[in-house]
């Protein structure tokens, strides 16, 4: 009897949790392809409007002339053989041509939003690099020689010209709220303009598979106000702060250990495989986007990257953890 | 006409013909009905581990941050997952079908070649074998089913992992294209009198429009995986981009291929659709002809959209607009079939059966995937939707509703012709609505993930994303279908040993199959029927009736006149229509081999050389040569196998041969087009113009001409009967053969000195492999025209062997013809 109870209880709320979440069905969400912050997207979706509800009503169309097929024409026992018709020109003629118009409705605002949305960047337009490692994202601004990584910052308003460059295997950049994708493919350059609506943060990552860790290939773009964009780019300008302390400590064990092999900092070190970490300390994410930074993650990530992140191609650089937490505190400095 | 089948042998040849039902008459049985029955176990079998491999994965990504399996373990069993169900579940389905009803139904006895198509059962077997050993090995496959270079290469893959991918898909190709040849053959060729083209059922047009499909679109994808091979093995740069390559040539290679398997995989399924329907409804099938016509029309544009899988990587507005359009137009003859279905029910007897339930849920359910598939043909949607949920929910309703749905009405629609008895009907509708609920709870909510972000192929996702909810009810739904295929099990298992004993025809069928016992008899049909008209067993049945009606309706009155008189004709004598009957013991059957296995195990032997040592290579390939050897000269000096003309008043041997040259135009074409697209593009010398030798290479093209010459003179003489003239001719066409190759040794010998080798640049790579293989063609046809020199020295090429002599000549000329096409692109043009 108590089971009984508790069966029906599970499933009540089985059931409030289906309801939730079809009534909550929530198109917003953190990646929603249908909920566009920028020109591109919006001229992405406005094409996925008009052909969602062209599917939808031929969908109905098919599946109500099935239903009615279905309950209609039933073998009756003893019934007649039914009239052995062949087929019929007219009938077909017209669900060949019907599907043809609308396939002209699809295609007129989908060859215009083509041509609209990969043309040349605008002038004016902000131009960041970006180059996508397995498994992180790299971005650079040329003009202001800023290096970031994983966190792309843009002005609002303001259009932005992504140049992609992969370095190693294909990748895919995708920020769905603010556009389609585009692959990263090495060897070729390609291009995505778009100008962002309102600040806020839109999260992305990797959309074409590109090995062990390609789920943990994440970023943001946090897109700002013009003023607090100029704000962030004179921060990113400025020299590494000084560091004292405990970080002054993680400063030295940094800079004789094997980080400076593929790390910059500017003023210390100059690799150029990892990601630049001159201001690691203003970024909220780390390792491809996967953790939070803070003093915790960041040190258990020095002592044994792949544990944290699978296939990492940062090795564990035999650092204690005594000796990581140093760095971390070095590097959270950073700011 | 038949007369492979209808020559008299006696009581011998068909005594040998595996009857018997032993393991080894199952080894050696050359009877398409079996190999069709051995296609479908193993199907099955790999079926149940793909959807395992599919279990697990769902059970990862039932929670956020889940450690059910880590990230590499997911990435294989993703890649397993699709390698397996389309290569080694869908397609061999299909061929189960394809192989146990296309000769019942175009009214043959067997297919056209018997041991190749046992030939290429075993292959796949083979590669299907070899492919999941990996997994022993702790290397299975992890770069994804389509394999992207530069992710494949040995920098990012060093593993084993992607050459046995590439070394079982080589594998598997081989064997589909050799069914693909055998099976093109057998429909043109082997139709029973009357069975005109347009009478042809729909499946079995389906079936040929598949075989064309396979013939043209495996090359691409087999030189793709023949670039990797030797980018991975012997370090050429075909996927090296710092070496100046271009990574999009994979993914064109790969989709030139991958488009037109999407129609292998979906067009059997119709061509099943469009059996159980009519017969279901008990009225013919709407617009037959433009069903068939839709179905060519869909195969033929199939080859011009494959760009669409690539909108994301940057092709530019024209090129994208471009492949949006073709891709866009698939849509039309796809959704005519699909209203073609809906007016055969309309107005029809419908019966429920469990056939006609997974027919229906096919209609429902592939309109679902054919409207997504709509809306990513538009490249800006389809930027937001690939590798998205969105997609896998699409594909997954084109290959589960649409193929697998197909298959299982198949299977409930032919299983009492295959095994004489009946499916549970009962349980059979409680499997079709357990699959259908699992299916749509698993894959309908991807959509909705897909829209909100999830992108495929993520082994985790972090909570918080909303994408929590819905993954767990699409784990859930995938339980629900394992329940169904395990229902399936249980179904098949109680048939075979307590099933209803099923009549010749328990449907009220309409076409051929059912004109026969169940199971058939070893040779299919005592009287090879006559046919009327399509449905032309209805017909038998219904006389008058089904015929006069058939006349009257729109579309369907093609060719209706004749075969009117002829079917007037046969009411009035009052017995059904068939050939003029052949005496039991005069029906030829080929007799068993066990020569297919033992080739197709000399090539599994071989791919598991090419990842151990060189000798198990040449051990495996020297068993492979001298079966293949054997499995050619075995019924050398049978008389049965004389004369092989068929429906087309062509032998099979040229008609297989001519379908054969096609497919290798598509293999020489790809090579030649990577050498051009290649082009220029070497980063590093020796260029072209500073090496090839013209002058030489000149004599070499007009000694490989002149023996092309010498190859006509051989066939007249053999023709003639003049042995002395083709022993002469023989000698010399392999002698200017041998010259040639001797330029070529040269050739290459001087370029190795002057500093150009495989691995130097991009024309090294290039080049080296296209006319290493062209090289390769060469030594084939000189060991094919020295076998034919010995035979013929031994006696046995006579003047009725001269079609033996015409196929090498075909296939020679063919060779030379690529030469031209090489010398000139390649040497000629700067």
């Amino acid at each position: 009897m108590t089971s009984a109870r508790h069966g029906h209880r599970a499933r009540f709320i089985g059931l409030v949790g289906v309801a939730q979440a079809l009534g909550g069905c929530a198109w917003d969400s953190r990646m929603s392809t249908v909920s566009p912050a920028s020109d591109l997207a919006r001229s992405i979706l406005h094409v996925y409007g008009i052909i969602t509800w062209a599917t939808i009503v031929i969908a109905l169309v098919v599946s109500v002339t099935l239903a009615i097929a279905l309950l209609r024409f039933r073998d009756r026992p003893g019934g007649p053989l039914p009239a052995q018709i062949r087929g019929h020109t007219l009938l077909e003629l017209s669900w060949t041509i019907a599907p043809a118009l609308i396939l002209l409705v699809i295609a007129i605002p989908t060859i215009q939003v083509i041509f609209r949305t990969q043309g040349p960047a605008p002038k004016g337009a902000l131009q960041i690099t970006v180059r996508g490692w397995q498994w992180w994202w790299e971005f650079r601004y040329p003009g202001l020689d800023i290096a970031t990584a994983n966190e792309l910052y843009v002005p609002a308003g303001q259009p932005v010209a992504l140049r992609l460059e992969g370095p190693d295997v294909i990748h895919s950049f995708w920020i769905p709220r603010l556009g389609g994708k585009r692959d990263v493919v090495p060897g070729r350059i390609n291009h995505i303009t778009f100008t962002a609506d309102t600040p806020g943060e839109y999260w992305g990552q990797c959309a074409e598979f590109c090995g062990t860790s390609h789920a943990n290939m994440r970023m943001r773009v946090i897109v700002l106000d013009h003023a607090a964009f100029d704000r962030w780019v004179a921060a990113q300008r400025a020299p590494a702060p000084e560091p004292s302390g405990d970080a002054a400590d993680g400063k030295t064990i940094f800079a004789r250990s094997a980080c400076v092999g593929c790390h910059t900092i500017r003023g210390l070190s100059a690799g150029v495989l990892g990601p630049d970490l001159t201001h690691f300390g203003s970024r909220k994410i780390f390792a491809g986007g996967m953790l939070p930074s803070d003093a915790e993650n960041v040190t258990a990530w020095i002592v044994d990257p792949p544990k944290l992140k699978p296939g990492s191609k940062m090795p564990a650089v035999g650092l204690t953890t005594e000796q990581a937490r140093s760095v971390a505190v070095y590097l959270l400095s950073l700011r | 006409m038949m007369a492979t089948h209808e020559v008299a042998l006696g009581h011998h040849a068909r005594e040998q013909a595996g009857v018997g039902s032993g393991v080894w008459s199952w080894i050696t049985t050359v009877d398409h009905k079996r190999i069709g029955i051995l296609y479908g176990v193993s199907a099955f079998v790999f079926f149940l581990v793909g959807g395992i491999e599919a279990l697990i994965m769902r059970m990862q990504l039932a929670r956020p941050d889940s450690h059910v399996v880590g990230a590499d373990t997911f990435n294989a069993l993703f890649t397993m997952h699709g390698t397996t169900m389309v290569f080694l579940a869908i397609m061999p389905f299909s061929a189960a079908f394809l192989n146990y009803m296309v000769p019942l139904m175009i009214g043959a006895r067997d297919v056209a070649f018997p041991r190749l198509n046992a030939l290429s059962y075993w292959i796949f077997l083979a590669g299907a074998i070899f492919l999941n050993a990996s997994f022993f090995v702790g290397a299975p496959p992890n770069a994804g089913w389509f394999g992207y270079a530069n992710l494949t290469t040995k920098q990012f893959s060093p593993g084993a992992n992607t050459d046995f991918w590439l070394l079982s898909l080589q594998v598997l190709g081989a064997s589909s294209v050799l069914a693909g040849v055998n099976f093109i053959v057998t429909i043109l060729n082997l139709r029973a009198p009357g069975m005109t083209l347009m009478r042809m059922p729909v499946f079995v047009w389906m079936a040929l429009v598949v075989q064309f499909l396979i013939v043209l679109a495996f090359p691409p994808i087999t030189v793709g995986l023949i670039f990797l091979m030797f980018d991975r093995f012997f370090g050429t740069h075909f996927y090296d981009v710092t070496a100046g390559a271009d990574l999009l040539l994979w993914q064109h290679l790969f989709w030139i291929f991958g488009h037109p398997e999407v129609y292998i995989l979906i067009l059997p399924a119709f061509g099943i659709v469009s059996e159980v329907l009519p017969t279901f409804a008990r009225k013919p099938l709407f617009g037959a002809p433009v069903v068939i016509y839709s179905g060519v029309l869909i195969g033929f544009f199939g080859f011009g959209v494959w760009s669409h899988h690539m909108f994301a990587v940057g092709m530019g507005p024209v090129a994208d607009a471009a492949f949006s359009i073709v891709t866009m137009l698939i849509a039309i003859p796809t959704g005519v079939k699909i209203f073609n279905w809906l007016a055969t029910l309309w107005g029809g007897a419908i019966r429920p059966t469990t056939a006609l339930h997974f027919a229906v849920g096919l209609i429902a359910m592939f309109t679902i995937g054919g409207l997504s598939g709509v809306m990513h043909a538009s490249p800006p949607v389809d930027l937001q939707q690939t590798d998205t949920y969105f997609v896998v929910a699409h594909f997954h309703y084109v290959l589960i509703g649409g193929s697998l749905f197909g298959l299982f009405a198949g299977a409930y629609y032919w299983w009492p012709k295959i095994t004489g008895r009946l499916l549970n009907e009962r349980l059979g509708r409680v499997q079709f609505w357990i699959l259908l609920i699992g299916f749509n709870a698993t894959f309908f909510p991807q959509h909705y993930l897909g829209a909100i972000g999830m992108p495929r192929r993520i082994y985790t996702y972090p909570a918080g994303m909303g994408w929590d909810f819905w993954n767990l009810v699409s784990t859930i739904g995938a339980f629900g279908i394992a329940l169904s295929v395990f229902l399936f099990a249980v179904n098949a298992i109680w048939s075979l040993r307590a099933g209803a004993m099923a009549s010749a025809d328990p449907w009220d069928g309409r076409t051929l199959e059912w004109r026969t016992s169940s199971p058939p008899p070893v040779h299919n049909f005592d009287d090879i029927p006559l046919v009327l008209g399509r449905d032309t067993y209805w017909r038998e049945k219904y006389g008058r009736r089904a015929a006069s009606a058939s006349t009257e309706g729109g579309s369907g009155g093609r060719g209706g006149g004749a075969a009117g008189a002829q079917t007037e004709a046969y009411f009035a004598a009052g017995r059904p229509p068939t050939s003029p009957p052949a005496a039991a013991h005069a029906i030829h059957l080929p007799a068993p081999s066990y020569w297919p296995i033992i080739a197709a195990i000399g090539i599994g032997v071989a791919a598991a050389g090419a990842l151990l040592h060189v000798a198990i290579v040449i051990a495996g390939a020297l068993v492979t040569v001298v079966s293949l050897f054997a499995f050619a000269l075995e019924h050398h000096r049978n008389p049965a196998h004389v004369h092989q003309d068929g429906t087309l008043g062509i032998d099979h041997r040229k008609v297989a041969m001519w379908t054969f040259l096609g497919s290798e135009c598509m293999f020489f074409g790809t090579l030649i087009a990577t050498y051009l697209a290649y082009r220029g593009r070497s980063v590093v010398g020796p260029h072209p113009h500073e090496i090839l030798n013209i002058p030489v290479t000149s004599a070499s093209t007009f000694d490989l001409l002149m023996s092309s010459l010498l190859m006509v003179l051989a066939l007249a003489a053999v023709q003639r009967g003049d042995r002395g003239q083709a022993r002469l001719w023989l000698f010399g066409t392999a002698l200017f053969g041998l010259i040639f190759l001797g330029f070529q040794a040269y050739e290459f010998t001087s370029f190795i000195h002057e500093g150009l080798t495989l691995r130097t640049n991009l024309f090294g790579s290039t080049f080296f492999v296209l006319t290493g293989f062209h090289g390769a063609h060469v030594s084939l046809g000189v060991a094919w025209l020295v076998t034919l020199l010995v035979l013929d020295l031994r006696g046995r090429l006579g003047r009725a062997d001269a079609v033996k002599v015409e196929i090498a000549g075909l296939y020679w000329h063919f060779v030379d013809i690529v030469w031209i096409a090489i010398f000139t692109l390649v040497y000629l043009i700067p």
